[in-house]
């Protein structure tokens, strides 16, 4: 446990005392703000929640990129700058450096994201039209999009392992990440007759669901249980080197 | 200290490492010396945990570094080849990390990191980022980091690859004396390093231990010429041919003219022949300047074992 900690703070520290986590976080902010201020203009008249829109602008428009910047580097740089090499002949075990360095980018990741969760009450406060933000709705949806931060940042864990140059993690994790994303859409363009699968996978259903307030325990199962599955994959991966 | 006992190791269809064993005693500092892709970096991976062996055991401290790979761990310090450093930390943040991954104590930590950053002369970069720091420094952090947990055995894999000869008497002097301390395996191919750091001498060649012991015997069990050089007086043709004549020396080869004339003479192994050069310049009265036996080094005997072993390999892929 004591190990798992010191890669995660060594994890956070690298990506906090860099320049470009506070570019990213301020060029995030004020896109997201300025995005999510359009989607209200866009709906003015209609009973659309806040936090559909803001969640909606949050995971289609951000966690693809987010994703991807915040995990390609997590191993790719291990290999390519043979530091790898020292942190494995450590005293610690393949598992602690995986979820060391998965905490690490998924709790960078939601401390970039986390402000923007005050636009709708910003919004709110600022302009009499707006009647109120439903608290329920924000929760059950932060609670949604952070399950799936878990999972894409795990997607990203793997990419990350697949190889030395970070560019090539960088497209593949961008690939990895908008596939769920948009899974439900392309299945049902297949002719397989496979819709009923769509409303299992569909996240833009999940989140039209979440935001009303409706915590559906299968896409919670879905998610948590596909993260844990892609946390083992990246282990088996690094332990793979003792295979080979 | 350190136990192999039959160790391969393969990568596809290449014998990076082909059924070696050695020990290294506790308190020694043994030299790993061979020439590029020997297969020297695999072996010090699979020591430090890093690669498993295909097959053969190796112990550390009595601990299989397969089976028991966190225990062996702990009793390693490893330097891997061109000390890879996290470049975005200070030398000092870098310490303290690797540290508390060691599973130093909050109490120790401080002390310890103090203590190593005084004996690898890290004092005056210590708050330092690392990506500002010159080849020699890199090396010094990656062995401050290699001590930090005072571990029994020390694994260095070329320690002294690309350093100026300041830096190279530096860390040479700092191997010494850890030495007294720690068992410590080093590979290298700077040979004149060795000589003077090592009690013994491991010669891996094409996957293959082709010798294993004390630089001076190493030196001892090479055959071939010794080279005497003689600066004399005299008439240039009398003075050659007296010298072609001599018992022990079997070519002479007139290096410079002019007053003084300067020969190299390739003389038999086992053969002093400088007295006799003496009394023939006494008894012919020509003057005698220089009378030198140049010292074989290590340099030969290494030439010689791994150019012996070559051939019989290729021999043996192709």
């Amino acid at each position: 446990m004591r190990r798992f900690l010191i890669v995660w703070r060594r994890e956070l520290e690298s990506s906090f005392l860099s320049p470009a986590a506070y570019v990213i976080m301020v060029i995030f902010l004020a896109l997201t703000g300025w995005v999510f201020l359009q989607l209200v203009e866009g709906h003015v008249g209609e009973q659309e929640p806040l936090a559909e829109l803001l969640y909606k602008v949050l995971i289609y428009f951000w966690m693809p990129v987010l994703v991807t910047v915040v995990t390609m580097r997590l191993f790719s740089e291990e290999k390519r700058a043979g530091t790898l090499e020292p942190l494995l002949t450590a005293p610690v075990t393949d598992v602690q450096v995986v979820l060391g360095k998965y905490a690490g980018a998924l709790t960078f990741l939601l401390a970039v994201t986390a402000p923007a969760v005050a636009y709708p009450y910003v919004l709110a406060a600022m302009s009499p039209g707006i009647a109120g933000v439903e608290d329920g709705g924000m929760l059950a949806g932060g609670l949604f999009t952070m399950l799936l931060s878990a999972f894409c940042v795990a997607i990203g864990l793997v990419m990350s392992l697949l190889a030395r140059s970070q560019v090539v993690s960088a497209i593949c994790c961008f690939s990895g990440v908008l596939l769920p994303l948009l899974a439900g859409y392309m299945i049902s363009l297949l002719p397989l007759g496979a819709e009923s699968l769509v409303a299992y996978v569909t996240v833009h259903d999940h989140l039209l669901d979440a935001t009303r307030g409706a915590v559906d325990s299968r896409p919670l199962v879905m998610y948590a249980t596909g993260t844990v599955l892609l946390i083992f994959v990246a282990v088996k991966m690094l332990e793979s080197r003792r295979w080979r | 200290m350190i136990e192999v006992e039959n160790l391969s190791k393969r990568f596809g269809r290449i014998r990076a490492v082909d059924d070696i064993s050695f020990r290294v005693a506790s308190g020694e500092i043994v030299g790993f010396l061979g020439p590029n892709g020997a297969g020297k970096t695999t072996t010090l991976r699979v020591l430090s945990c890093f690669l498993p062996a295909d097959g053969g055991t190796a112990r550390i401290a009595g601990y299989d570094v397969f089976h028991e790979s966190l225990e062996a761990r702990r009793c390693i310090g490893y330097l891997p080849e061109n000390a890879p450093l996290y470049e975005d930390m200070r030398v000092v943040e870098y310490l303290r990390y690797r540290g508390r991954l060691k599973g130093l104590g909050f109490g120790s930590l401080g002390e310890r990191i103090d203590t190593v950053i005084e004996s690898c002369g890290l004092k005056r970069v210590r708050r330092q980022l690392i990506a500002r720091l010159s080849k020699g420094y890199r090396q010094r952090v990656g062995l401050a980091d290699a001590l930090v947990h005072e571990p029994e055995v020390l694994i260095l894999d070329e320690p002294t690859i690309g350093l100026d000869p300041n830096q190279l008497r530096v860390i040479r002097d700092l191997i010494v004396s850890l030495g007294k301390r720690h068992t410590i395996l080093l590979s290298s191919h700077m040979l004149s390093e060795i000589e003077t750091v090592c009690d013994r001498v491991l010669i891996i060649n094409d996957g293959r231990i082709v010798a294993s012991d004390k630089p001076r015997n190493l030196l001892d069990r090479v055959k071939g010429s010794a080279y005497v050089s003689i600066e004399i007086q005299g008439p240039a043709p009398a003075v050659g041919e007296a010298l072609s004549a001599m018992d022990g020396i079997q070519a002479v080869d007139l290096v410079a003219e002019g007053p003084w004339l300067r020969y190299r003479c390739a003389c038999d192994f086992d053969a002093d022949v400088r007295p006799a050069v003496f009394g023939l310049a006494a008894e012919r009265g020509w003057t005698l300047r220089e009378l030198h036996a140049e010292s074989r080094r290590l340099e030969d005997a290494f030439a010689a074992m791994t150019r012996r072993a070559s051939p019989a390999a290729a021999g043996g892929e192709g």
